[in-house]
């Protein structure tokens, strides 16, 4: 490759650590700055060295562990500068941390290094972990968790199934919650964790082994004025033959003792049939109804319907700005470019394409391992939804879900909403997945989409209909 | 609290933006200063958790190493107390042969063939050496340890310690004092004269004396002298000074004669103790090995060629990677390169919870480590990273007199990146020169993490239960 | 914070927890608000309104959690009594800072069923504190008309007590709060319906005219307390005595609240534990079932 005009830089900070969305944001700023062509800095993966390498970077031997900045442009000591800035930012954010050998001797020493420590220091005040590293690096920090009495949600994927179940055994003896692996909601007395909207409190429980699904319905529900007490996201897998349901049954429990929950709904893919057998066990010994909703079988905006009518509460229309479309479709022709899988899933039902991950295929997960490993979720980097919608085809519809709340994108619109503008469908349709008290603002997230073109809809079971339909 | 009852509080190891989205919903957060685990053990530290032993080995072993009550009972030679055929010697460290020995080994076993006349000269003596005639063994393969070269010889002077609780014993030899003294290689006459007088005249004293005071609590003389400033691996002087108050009625009674000098002696050398402090964390650390199952490090050890660790369920083996050079302060015109890498036994004072990981308790030597109070409590507070317990005994005041952090556990090591901070005196490479300096050294990372994996190799599986 | 800074400067946004007491305030077209009183750890609000609640706190974390309180992400903004303020249209605004609601919490979450034997049990770990108004005779005839069941008596106590005591939440008021809400949620958790119909009343005698006869901030509490509504600490007492934890931690927390609230909403809750014990449980509806 030759070189690019202007300067380069390629440098590697050893024993620098930041977490992959962090640098992904700062990767971002540089990239930003006036007269830069390339700005990527990450940590020195084998996947992140071969990325610097095909941009023409000729990088120094580094480790996973060790911090690499390769930067192209008109200014690029400018450019390390700012660097340099955004990375202090972070670290001051996050307390005193390390820069000499042993760490900086504060008050409190140096920054917990594991989980086990954060908690002594945290003492009894703490309550639960929530865990984001990589999924090959979960299982310390979770067994750190259990052993001091913390509960756990494990935002991460790519979590072992063995060490899934490890974990929950551990857990089960130590009398405390794993939420998770790969589930990226829980809300725990109105405190969201990972990826959750703000919901007000109120009487129903959510178990739920989809993150997604579980926004789909508190958010419907919270929309219709009922309010959600927790929501305990027990992960993907828990309801496997595998993993047997062993944090949805504790979280069953915790909620039927809870006595601000009144009304339990139950979100999962069907289960195994023999875990089916025994959650439905469990659930018929609890003194607090429960309302199952298994995705594929139900949808969402069903499920939240039925437990509005259990609760007794009247269930409103479900807001939506339809748009009619640009020209008329291929019957049919629907593509699916989602961020939730389970709201993937349900809209494949509905619409008729077939759920799958290999790109080219009509309904696309990009939250699934595959799109993943090396880079963020769908909800906090549009990259890959970016690109995917200028690649609609002029006769088929676009379907895509915008989920709102903590942890997603601070403004999904302003990057989506332009390339639904430009996308070249006949149509695009939008699930808006969130709650008139999410910090990215329910109705002005859906007046830019509509302002793109986009029918928005709140149900994405409705959203999915309308796509289907459309002439 | 329980899970439901309220907003949590919340520990967060990964993605500082789910930590932010926390801040901006007004819950309070302890952030995990998470890094990547030293490269290649990801899998390994997966295995070496899920053992099902693991939890309560750890246990077991830490309570076991702070638990242990280490009395001084005797001082005998160690002809009586070790079984040493001729010609054999002990030495620190791992295992080492005379061809990979460094400068200081090498000049400590030459010093001790001519004290034990078992050579007529330098050459003879190396001659010997290099034939590979005598026998050559770690002092750790023999309950006991050394200092420096931590050669041991059957004419030597040997404290005996005795764990109350536990039951297991300890020795390691007697100080020589600082400057030219075998333990960092010296063999000169001064140095063979000095040990004949300690043959003759320190030893039978001081075992007469140690006889007559009946056992002494060297864990209870630690405990005090952390209070007084030491840290008991590169700062004695307290210790040493008690020691002195304990014994000094009982050296006049067995022998009037040489109390003078004895005492001159003893108060003369500010390290005095350091000897009776490594036998007493040797019988500590000691009395957790080989609990099955778990990854506490039941020794760390240095040959002047190796740095070495054993794990207490990982029996005798030894872990090893290349010793390093201290990384400290000389003593006149000596600089780095007059020194040799790391050696000695003494950091079987920080398996047991001193020497480095108590720095915070010795301000008056933390140019050793940085030159401020305050790098010397980071460096006692980063410990408690790689550590299963805090110390019930061993206390630091200017940490409100937490308990020293103590039983490095692999596993921690590993997950953190943080080595056992390591005080020690640095050797003169040249054979003869002796002490050129002091200061810290960073053990190298393949003992431990080599220890890992065999760690995982050995570990059990959960599921097959 | 000056007053009337035109906003020619971009706002700061700022988050924080709000209770649900004060949602109807936030999601009420925006109405003006002055700041009350401001104190290092945040500062009160007045909003103009006929109705209650009518006072939001806006506090830093680790400060105590009034039932009407945002809790700050951040530091509090620093603010001089008598600024300009606004409340309404999903916000506070304050000059530049545009506050808005990142969690709901609920100051009354319920307490489930409790069992009244339970309740007797845990109910003789109340330990008294130091409450300011010990001795006091309207205090001494609550506690009585509050035992034998005597509306007459609390109705006439009360009526001496609110406004009672110096400072922006005067003892009496913390009392009747304490009592207030003991007796809706703990009558409600172990059937004691009768304590519920005394809520009641009481609720009706203390808020109707509470804003002329006490502080702003007391009255706004008042009518919380007559909701049920009462800050963490004061919830976690009751949780712990209907059976749902240690008693002596939270207790020992709430004895550490202000100077004497603490000890004074603890009288409170010791009044309203007897009454709710004297009365004998039904769930029947009420007012039917008789106090001892």
């Amino acid at each position: 490759m030759s070189p690019a005009a202007g300067e380069a830089a390629v440098v590697v900070r050893a024993g620098v650590y930041h977490d992959s969305v962090t640098l992904m944001r700062v990767s971002r700023a540089l990239s930003d700055l006036p007269g830069m062509d390339v700005a990527l800095v990450a940590m020195a993966t084998e996947l992140n060295l071969a990325m610097a390498r095909d941009l023409g970077f000729d990088p120094p031997p580094a480790g996973p562990a060790d911090l690499l900045v390769a930067l192209r442009g008109r200014d690029v000591a400018a450019a390390e500068r700012e660097l340099d800035r955004l990375l202090a930012a972070v670290s001051s954010a996050r307390g005193p941390s390390g820069s000499s050998a042993y760490g900086m001797a504060g008050a409190e020493g140096p920054a917990p290094r594991t989980t086990r420590s954060a908690a002594a220091r945290a003492g009894e005040d703490a309550g639960v972990a929530l865990i984001s590293l990589p999924g090959e690096h979960v299982l310390p920090e979770a067994v750190d968790a259990i052993e001091a009495g913390l509960d756990v949600m494990i935002f991460s994927d790519g979590v072992p199934v063995r060490q899934e179940v490890l974990l929950k055994r551990l857990a089960a003896e130590r009398g405390v919650l794993v939420m998770g692996p790969d589930c990226g909601t829980a809300v725990i007395a109105g405190v969201g964790l990972g990826f959750a909207n703000v919901l007000r409190p109120g009487p129903v429980g959510v178990v739920a082994a989809s993150g997604t699904g579980a926004q789909q319905v508190t958010s419907l529900l919270d929309l219709a004025g009922a309010g959600v007490s927790h929501v305990l996201g027990v992960g993907g897998r828990d309801l496997s033959r595998e993993v047997g349901g062993l944090s949805a049954v504790r979280a069953l429990r915790l909620l039927d003792e809870d006595p601000a929950t009144e009304l339990v709904v139950l979100v999962s893919k069907p289960p195994d049939p023999e875990v089916a057998r025994a959650v439905q066990e469990v659930v018929e010994s609890l003194r607090t109804p429960v309302v199952s909703a298994l995705t594929g079988r139900d949808d969402l905006t069903e499920a939240a319907e039925r437990a509005l009518r259990a609760l007794g509460a009247p269930v409103p229309g479900w807001p939506s700005w339809p748009a009619p479309a640009r020209r008329p479709p291929r019957p049919g022709a629907v593509r699916g470019l989602y961020a939730g899988g389970t709201l993937c899933a349900e809209a494949a039902a509905i619409a008729g394409g077939a759920p799958a991950v290999a790109e080219g295929k009509e309904f696309v997960d990009f939250g699934d391992d595959a799109y993943t490993r090396g880079r963020a979720h769908p909800l906090i980097d549009p990259a890959l939804r970016l690109d995917a919608l200028a690649r609609v085809g002029p006769d088929e519809v676009a379907l895509l879900d915008v989920v709102l709340g903590h942890g997603a994108d601070p403004d999904p619109a302003a990057s989506l909403a332009p390339a639904v503008a430009r996308c070249p469908a006949a149509a695009v349709v939008v699930a808006l997945v969130g709650t008139e008290g999410d910090p990215q603002d329910l109705h002005r997230q859906a007046a830019a989409f509509r302002e793109a073109g986009a029918s928005v809809f709140v149900s994405n079971a409705q959203a999915a209909r309308y796509a289907r339909d459309l002439r | 609290m329980t899970l439901l009852s309220g907003p949590p509080h919340v520990v967060t190891a990964g993605v500082d933006l789910l930590r932010e989205a926390l801040e901006a919903q007004a819950v309070p957060t302890t952030p995990v200063d998470w890094r990547p685990p030293l490269p290649g053990t990801a899998g390994a530290l997966a295995r070496v958790l899920a053992d099902p032993r693991r939890r309560a080995a750890n246990e077991r072993a830490v309570d076991r190493l702070t638990s242990s009550r280490p009395l001084l009972v005797g001082v005998r030679r160690a002809s009586e107390l070790l079984h040493l055929p001729q010609p054999m010697f002990l030495h620190a460290g791992p295992p080492l042969d005379w061809e990979r020995a460094s400068g200081p080994m090498r000049g400590a076993l030459v010093g001790a063939m001519l004290l034990e006349g078992y050579a007529i000269d330098e050459e003879d003596a190396r001659a010997r050496l290099e034939s590979g005639v005598v026998r050559l063994e770690p002092c750790h393969h023999h309950r006991t340890v050394g200092p420096m070269a931590g050669v041991v010889s059957p004419s030597m002077w040997m404290f005996e310690v005795r764990d109350d609780v536990h039951g297991g014993v300890a020795y390691c030899s007697l100080n020589e004092g600082l400057g030219r003294v075998l333990r960092y290689g010296a063999y000169g006459p001064e140095v063979l004269d000095r040990l004949g007088w300690m043959d003759h005249v320190l030893g039978p004293v001081l075992s007469a004396a140690v006889e007559l005071a009946g056992p002494i609590d060297l864990r209870a003389l630690a405990a005090q002298a952390l209070q007084m400033g030491d840290e008991l691996h590169n700062r004695n002087r307290a210790a040493t000074s008690l020691l002195l108050r304990e014994l000094a009625p009982y050296v006049v009674n067995a022998a009037p004669g040489h109390a003078a000098e004895v005492l001159r002696f003893v108060g003369g050398n500010d390290h005095f103790f350091l000897n009776a402090a490594m036998a007493a964390a040797k019988v500590s650390a000691d009395a957790a090995r080989d609990v099955p199952g778990s990854s506490l490090v039941v020794a760390m050890a240095r040959n002047g060629t190796d740095f070495g660790v054993q794990v207490s369920g990982l029996g005798e083996r030894w872990f090893t990677g290349p010793a390093g050079v201290p990384d400290g302060l000389y003593l006149g015109a000596y600089g780095p390169a007059d020194a040799n890498p790391d050696i000695g036994d003494s950091t079987i004072t920080e398996t047991a919870g001193l020497g480095g990981f108590a720095m915070a308790a010795a301000p008056a030597i933390v140019r050793f480590v940085g030159g401020e109070v305050a790098d010397a409590v980071a460096a006692t507070r980063s410990m408690y990273e790689i550590t299963l317990a805090e110390h019930p005994a061993y206390q630091i005041p200017a940490l409100g007199f937490r308990g020293t952090p103590v039983g490095i556990d692999v596993t921690l090591v590993a997950r953190t990146g943080l080595l056992p901070v390591v005080n020690t005196g640095i050797a003169g490479r040249v054979a003869g020169t002796g002490q050129v300096g002091a200061g810290l050294v960073s053990p190298p990372v393949e003992a431990f993490t080599s220890a890992l994996l065999a760690l995982a190799e050995s570990a059990l599986d959960p599921f097959d239960q | 914070m000056t007053v009337g800074t035109r906003p020619r400067r971009p706002h700061v946004h700022a988050t924080g927890a709000a209770s649900t007491a004060v949602r109807p305030l936030l999601d009420a077209p925006r109405r003006a608000a002055r700041v009350l009183a401001a104190f290092p750890a945040g500062a009160y609000l007045q909003v103009r309104t006929d109705r209650e609640p009518s006072v939001i706190a806006l506090l830093a974390p680790g400060a105590t959690r009034l039932p009407n309180a945002v809790l700050l992400a951040g530091e509090p903004p620093r603010l001089t009594v008598g600024d300009d303020a606004s409340v309404g249209d999903g916000a506070v605004r304050l000059g530049r800072l545009r506050l808005r609601a990142s969690r709901w919490w609920d100051p009354a979450p319920p307490l489930g069923a409790a069992d009244p034997a339970g309740l007797r049990e845990a109910a003789a770990g109340l330990t008294p504190g130091e409450p300011a108004l010990a001795g006091e005779p309207a205090v001494e005839l609550l506690a009585s008309g509050c035992a034998s069941g005597r509306l007459l008596d609390v109705l006439t106590a009360a009526e001496r007590l609110v406004g009672l005591g110096p400072g922006l939440t005067p003892s009496g008021d913390d009392v009747l709060a304490g009592l207030m809400v003991t007796l809706r949620l703990l009558g409600a958790a172990t059937g004691a319906g009768r304590a519920v119909w005394l809520a009641d009343w009481l609720a009706a005698t203390v808020t109707y005219d509470a804003r002329a006869r006490t502080t702003p901030l007391s009255a706004t509490l008042l009518h919380c307390a007559a909701l049920g509504q009462a800050s963490p600490e004061v919830a976690a007492v009751l949780r712990a005595l209907a059976g749902r934890g240690p008693l002596e931690p939270a207790l020992r927390r709430l004895h550490g609240l202000g100077h004497t609230s603490g000890s004074d909403l603890a009288q409170g809750i010791a009044i309203g534990v007897r009454s709710v014990l004297s009365c004998r449980p039904s769930r029947r509806s009420f007012p039917s079932r008789e106090c001892a």
